[in-house]
């Protein structure tokens, strides 16, 4: 199966108790775990201002997973989502891909700088006019 | 041609005239954007949870700065937009700025 890593975040109305959001992260890291996945990182940023007003309200409280799985609990869990009025917005970002194609890139820059420095020390070594010429 | 003669009163187009005049690209008349701003350092993963780093690509209307100004490389400005568009629909970037 292919594993794959998600971003799961969402905002919840900022008048439910504290209590009753701590329930509901606990209720969705309950549904991730029955459908095969495993919580990465559970984050609960807390309150935060919205850029601009969602359903009348100015403030959010603002919770982010991070998901390891197949994609099976994320259609779940967004199915949940979409039913619960607790929660006012949500987002989920496949991060996997990007993260390796940062990889990637940042594998090539190493690989890169390091011909680059060993060809400055020959360089160095070698007689002035080469310095010249380029 | 007529889109240029659109840009003609965009308030920031003589400043940038000058900048090129700075430049010394003598009596050639100058070709405009050319000259892009130094290179902007972009994260080789770009998060879109970081506010901070998209607000640098967001003037003060809230739109999506062009590549043209920003002066970042084509692939570098798509990973900026869709993160800048993520950070919009969660509401930790506004739309439009009044």
């Amino acid at each position: 199966m292919a594993q794959r890593t998600y971003e799961v975040m969402y905002i919840v109305d900022p008048e439910t108790p504290a209590d009753r959001v701590e329930k509901l992260n606990e209720a969705v890291g309950k549904v991730i775990e029955k459908e095969g996945g495993t919580i990465v990182r559970m984050d609960d940023i807390g309150r935060r201002n919205l850029a601009y007003p969602i359903e009348k309200k100015t403030e959010g409280h603002y919770v982010l997973f991070e998901i390891d799985g197949s994609g099976q609990e994320i259609a779940e869990l967004e199915r949940r989502m979409r039913v619960n009025d607790m929660i006012i917005r949500f987002i989920t970002i496949r991060v996997d891909e990007d993260r390796k194609k940062a990889e990637k890139m940042r594998d090539k820059r190493e690989t890169r700088q390091a011909k680059r420095a060993r060809f400055r020390a020959t360089e160095d070594s070698a007689d002035a006019p080469v310095e010249a010429a380029a | 041609m007529a889109e240029n003669f659109e840009r003609a009163d965009r308030p920031e187009r003589p400043e940038q005239e000058m900048d090129f005049a700075d430049e010394g690209f003598g009596d050639k008349a100058p070709r405009r954007y050319q000259r892009r701003r130094p290179r902007q350092v972009v994260p080789d993963y770009v998060d879109w949870k970081d506010v901070d780093l998209l607000r640098q690509f967001i003037p003060e209307r809230g739109k999506i700065m062009p590549r043209r100004i920003s002066g970042i490389t084509a692939k570098d400005q798509r990973r900026i937009a869709t993160a800048i568009k993520r950070a919009r629909t969660m509401a930790l970037l506004p739309f439009v700025f009044d």
